[in-house]
């Protein structure tokens, strides 16, 4: 995955998020590059979700 | 020659209800700047996305919606009943803008379309304009409208989970093994997102409702990789299948038309195999909830409006409140004779998830809430008036219902009130006289200031 996208599994690892919370977090990347990011972690089939729609990432 | 959704945001331009945005706009801002106008917005310079335009907030008052349909603003629903009492039927053109760019194969990339994150609690960014197109081959075209939450840049979810004739589509398909390709067209006219909404006849063909509102047929063209046909002014198409996989993809929460926040669903997956778009098109982002329910206003409305008129029930005037998000409740006047408060009662319960009707005489004025209060305050005895349904069909996004009860890919029920808050039978009308002011017809207070 991207720096980013591992970034972002660390993040997701440590603590649920909203979406938003995520975007929030990474405004400083551009749009485009943060969709396709997410993109590459649908793909690597990493995201869960809790009861209140927010994203995680099981421990290892 | 037909309108198209460039031709509405002009009129809406002229009318002063169109304000230009001329400065850069991250698209994740976009949704805030919408939230705060009072008039619908177009974004000439959204940043990464040179090519695009956007537009919103396009129908956010009985004003604008009135002028999307080209009639006064008490009218809309009698207008729309014009339009499905006059099908047109669509034509077939050779080639139209919204393929003027064709992008297939490695091309197809969802994140080159400005895909926007509308609310804090969004599973993701969505498309919410859509105009989806399926077809069965016993029942034929299906238009609806459903919305695509990104997910990777060929895959978004979609949102089946309430009944509908595409999810009976889909159900079929699953039921074989198979995909069910779809279309998405996005930046239609006005007319064609109202037919799309119009929960007609399986048999039906929507485009013949929105050629009735245009007074002439929708051209359409043929799509590139799949047996179906779009709006040929349209400013964006995708072209793709809903996988076989049935409802178990997490989607959502998005905020739904319901003004509620939502939850997370279990969907299919829409993956995408082309993406057709005009030359330096506008991207349409209609934002929950108050667009959408100023449009579902008259689609239930007219609904209203047809089931009455085929229990041989005058109407007078009908609305479905915003406040109901256009959708679960209609207030209805009627021309009665003895019995047919309760007979328009059982009419008007019929219309789709619609879970609460009122129905009023003539001399009610149902646009002013008051009236309608004064109606149900000395007109109803509970023990009479009410008429309750058990186990009707729901609506999922009602949280009411306990939908989180059922499993996966299950369907709500719900109850159903019906309040008839016309003069009951055996009380003489003129025990509703109202109050008339001395004078008032001979005595003018600009006279006097």
């Amino acid at each position: 995955m991207s720096p980013l996208a591992e970034q972002i599994c660390r993040e997701l690892k440590a603590k649920p998020q909203q979406f938003s919370e995520i975007a929030d977090a990474h405004r400083d990347a551009a749009w485009r590059t943060f969709l396709r990011t997410w993109g590459e972690l649908r793909e690597n089939n990493v995201l869960k979700r809790d009861e209140d729609g927010r994203y995680l990432v099981a421990g290892d | 020659m037909k309108k198209s959704f460039r031709d509405f945001l002009s009129e809406l331009e002229q009318a002063g209800e169109l304000a230009r945005v001329k400065k850069p706009v991250d698209l994740r801002d976009v949704s805030a700047l919408l939230s705060q106008s009072s008039r619908a917005l177009l974004c000439e310079n959204v940043k990464e996305y040179p090519e695009w335009q956007l537009a919103g907030a396009l129908v956010t008052s009985r004003k604008r919606l009135a002028l999307a349909l080209g009639c006064p603003e008490n009218d809309v629903a009698l207008r729309f009943e014009q339009g499905l009492e006059r099908l047109i039927e669509p034509v077939m053109v050779e080639d139209g803008p919204c393929q003027e760019v064709v992008l297939q194969g490695k091309d197809v990339d969802l994140t080159a379309i400005p895909y926007p994150l509308m609310h804090v609690y969004d599973g993701g960014p969505y498309l919410s304009a859509t105009l989806v197109v399926s077809k069965d081959p016993q029942f034929g075209r299906n238009l609806g409208s459903y919305r695509l939450m990104y997910r990777t840049p060929t895959e978004t979810g979609i949102d089946l989970v309430s009944p509908s004739d595409m999810r009976r589509y889909y159900q079929r398909q699953l039921d074989q093994g198979k995909p069910l390709e779809i279309a998405v067209a996005m930046g239609v006219h006005p007319y064609e997102m109202l037919a799309a909404s119009y929960k007609a006849p399986i048999n039906m063909d929507e485009y013949a409702v929105a050629g009735g509102l245009h007074g002439e047929p929708v051209p359409l063209v043929k799509c590139k990789t799949v047996d179906l046909e779009v709006p040929a002014d349209a400013e964006l198409v995708l072209e793709g299948e809903i996988l076989p996989m049935g409802w178990t993809a997490d989607e959502g929460p998005f905020g739904e038309f319901s003004q509620i926040s939502g939850d997370v669903k279990w969907n299919p997956i829409f993956r995408v195999k082309c993406i057709t778009h005009r030359r330096n098109p506008i991207f349409y982002l209609l934002q929950m909830p108050w667009e959408n329910d100023w449009l579902a206003a008259p689609v239930t409305e007219a609904a209203g409006l047809r089931a009455l008129r085929n229990a041989s029930v005058e109407p007078v005037a009908i609305r479905a409140p915003v406040g109901s998000c256009g959708y679960w409740t209609l207030i209805a006047s009627i021309r009665k004779r003895p019995g047919e408060g309760k007979n328009a009662l059982l009419a008007l319960l019929s219309v789709a998830e619609v879970k609460l009707v009122i129905v009023t005489d003539d001399d009610i004025n149902i646009h002013d809430p008051d009236d309608v209060d004064w109606a149900l305050t000395f007109r109803v005895q509970a023990d009479r008036d009410l008429i309750v349904v058990h186990d009707a069909r729901g609506k999922h996004i009602d949280p009411s219902i306990k939908s989180w009860e059922m499993g996966k890919g299950g369907l709500p029920t719900t109850a159903k009130l019906g309040i008839d808050a016309t003069i009951p039978e055996g009380v003489p009308k003129k025990l509703y006289k109202r109050i008339e002011y001395y004078g008032q017809n001979r005595v003018k207070l600009e006279d006097y200031l």
